[in-house]
């Protein structure tokens, strides 16, 4: 087994000797870190908006006044007519109309619930969904207020407040986004990291002749398999780290969790990641096409994790095959253990799914590299 | 272990590329301490042939027998007892003269000790002790290939498979490193070796001449000579190829 420590030593040197490994460490989570986190925002901003209000009451400009004032809407100004609002939508000045009918504050006093219309552009989905969650939440708000001030019993206010707090778990202001968006970024940093440098690692020395000539060598496949994956995971968590406190020193973002939960999870998630790389460095013949084939993957297995896309929101036969994606377990674990500290009893079922799904992927892979040429 | 006397037994050895004869059913004998010669063009079956001697290829047919062990079962026995040096490069260019000693002699299983001691012994051998720390990409491809072959050796193996070794090397380096292979076939190891190179085909004790996957000819260079009337095993070479076209 002393082989190991020998080839281990031997990828350190290698590594520490090329520079761009270096900078691929410490430098390369920063930037993603601070580019993404900035850049992939789900809030919604300035959203132009113009308001049609046929009520002309109190009511209703208290509700105007709520949404000029709010950073999300960026307000146009009043449209004196349905058409005339459509009109400007059309020219693309505006995204959201708001149309508040007639007899609006009459109808909040006999506590008849009035019925605003909102108008959304739909050509970008994402921000429409969040633009309509956003004036839900301030229309919720407003009406809660109005029934405080009309003296409403405590129970019922109670409901109102209920209502109110679902709307804002699902769609809280602010920055939430980043907090989701950091975790997913640690996430796919270590995914490319172990899966693309360790099939390129083995299939460069293909590619050189230095595979043929260990090959000939007394060496175990297990001893080369062990020889190449220690060292990545060496460098992934490393990466990992530096990627961790450029959160917390960018965003604020420090883990509220257990570190060692974290770290354990991290190894159940990269045995399959690994794995990965080792297949791809089966199956290719060149660095090119075993980052070909790590990237097919890695493609659907990001995609289909739920960082970008909610895992709910897919249709339900590509949410069974989502069962299939251990980036999936990790996302929900590192989301878990990083915005919420939760426990790690709590995440077994999505450990248990990486490490059976992880042992699986590198066994079979390293059945796969052996040391014959054919 | 079988014992037969001979170092490499092969009987009827073939190997298939799907539809392709790499190798059609070849046989021969290597004895022990001989240098022996695998001659041929380029595609001719002689580095599959050594791959499979090396346990790097399994046969389609045929019978191998090296160093004592069967190719089928015993790969990874054979790969205890050979040292294997390919056409193709096998240091790493991005570590040191010595960083490459230590790994392969970690990887024979060579304990820190018998490391250090193998260490000086080939930088003593190679004059490398200036360039012991310098990256190996630095060095002249002459030397890198008998570094390259002592670092092979580092496990000191009685039978010792050489494919094209000198292939891209300047003659003078050439010379110098079948000096290399004669100090190796004195001290008692057998060596298999494979050229496209005819002058250095008549450096070996025994030559065989490969073609489309057949050895045609098998015999010492000066009987090969007398046999066809040639001065040169070039011309040798010619006859040979013209007579099987015929």
């Amino acid at each position: 087994m002393h082989r190991i420590l020998y080839l281990i030593q031997k990828e350190f040197r290698q590594i520490l000797r090329q520079r761009a490994y270096l900078g691929l460490i410490f430098i390369m989570p920063f930037l993603q870190i601070v580019v993404l986190g900035f850049a992939i925002t789900t809030d919604v901003k300035n959203v132009p908006i113009t308001i049609v209000d046929e009520d002309h009451s109190a009511m209703s400009r208290r509700l105007v006044d709520a949404f000029s004032v709010t950073q999300s809407f960026d307000f146009q100004g009043l449209s004196q007519s349905s058409n005339q609002a459509k009109e400007v939508m059309k020219r693309g000045l505006v995204k959201l109309i708001l149309h508040i009918p007639p007899d609006f504050e009459k109808d909040l006093k006999n506590n008849v619930h009035p019925k605003v219309q909102a108008i959304v552009d739909g050509v970008d989905g994402n921000t429409a969904g969040i633009a309509l969650a956003y004036v839900n939440q301030i229309a919720v708000k407003l009406q809660q207020e109005w029934y405080s001030e009309m003296g409403l019993h405590p129970e019922e206010l109670l409901e109102v407040h209920l209502t109110e707090v679902e709307t804002r778990m699902a769609y809280n202001a602010a920055l939430e986004s980043v907090n989701n968006i950091v975790p997913g970024i640690l996430a796919v940093l270590l995914m490319a990291v172990t899966a693309f440098l360790t099939g390129m690692s083995i299939v460069r020395e293909k590619e050189i002749g230095t595979l043929e000539q260990l090959m000939v060598t007394p060496i175990q496949n297990i001893e080369l398999v062990l020889g190449k994956v220690v060292p990545m995971l060496v460098v992934a968590f490393l990466l990992f780290n530096v990627g961790m406190l450029g959160a917390g020193l960018i965003f604020g973002l420090w883990m509220k969790g257990n570190l060692f939960s974290l770290y354990l999870m991290l190894v159940f998630f990269c045995l399959s990641t690994l794995g990965l790389g080792i297949f791809a460095s089966t199956i290719a013949k060149t660095q090119q096409q075993a980052m070909f084939i790590a990237w097919f993957f890695m493609v659907f297995a990001i995609l289909l994790s739920g960082f970008f896309v909610p895992i709910e929101n897919m249709p339900d036969f590509i949410q069974m095959i989502t069962y299939l994606n251990p980036v999936r377990y990790f996302m929900v674990v590192i989301r878990e253990i990083y915005l919420k500290g939760t426990e790690i009893q709590f995440l077994w079922k999505e450990g248990l799914a990486m490490l059976v799904f992880g042992l699986v992927t590198f066994i079979s892979a390293s059945l796969r590299f052996h040391k014959r040429l054919n | 272990m079988t014992n037969s006397g001979y170092t490499v037994h092969v009987e009827n050895l073939t190997r298939m590329f799907g539809t392709f004869k790499a190798v059609d059913n070849v046989s021969f004998q290597v004895k022990p301490g001989e240098i022996f010669g695998f001659l041929g063009a380029n595609g001719a079956g002689k580095t599959t042939t050594i791959r499979m001697l090396c346990g790097l290829l399994l046969p389609t047919s045929g019978k191998a027998i090296v160093a004592g062990y069967d190719v089928y079962k015993d790969t990874e026995a054979i790969k205890r007892h050979i040292g294997y040096m390919a056409q193709r490069f096998s240091l790493y260019e991005d570590l040191t003269v010595r960083e490459n000693i230590e790994f392969y002699g970690g990887v024979y299983g060579l304990n820190r000790k018998q490391i250090k001691t193998k260490t000086a012994e080939l930088l003593d051998y190679l004059k490398l002790w200036e360039h012991a720390d310098k990256l190996t990409a630095s060095l002249p491809l002459g030397w890198k290939q008998r570094m390259a072959l002592s670092t092979a050796l580092l496990h000191n193996p009685d039978l010792i498979f050489l494919d094209e070794p000198t292939s891209g090397v300047d003659p003078e380096s050439r010379r110098n490193f079948w000096m290399l292979i004669y100090e190796l076939s004195e001290q008692g190891k057998t060596i298999f070796v494979t050229t496209h190179f005819m002058d250095e085909a008549e450096y070996c004790h025994r030559l065989s001449i490969m073609r489309d996957g057949k050895i045609v000819e098998l015999d010492k260079p000066q009987s090969l000579k007398q046999k066809y009337k040639a001065d040169t095993m070039q011309d040798v070479f010619m006859k040979v190829v013209q007579k099987v076209e015929a």
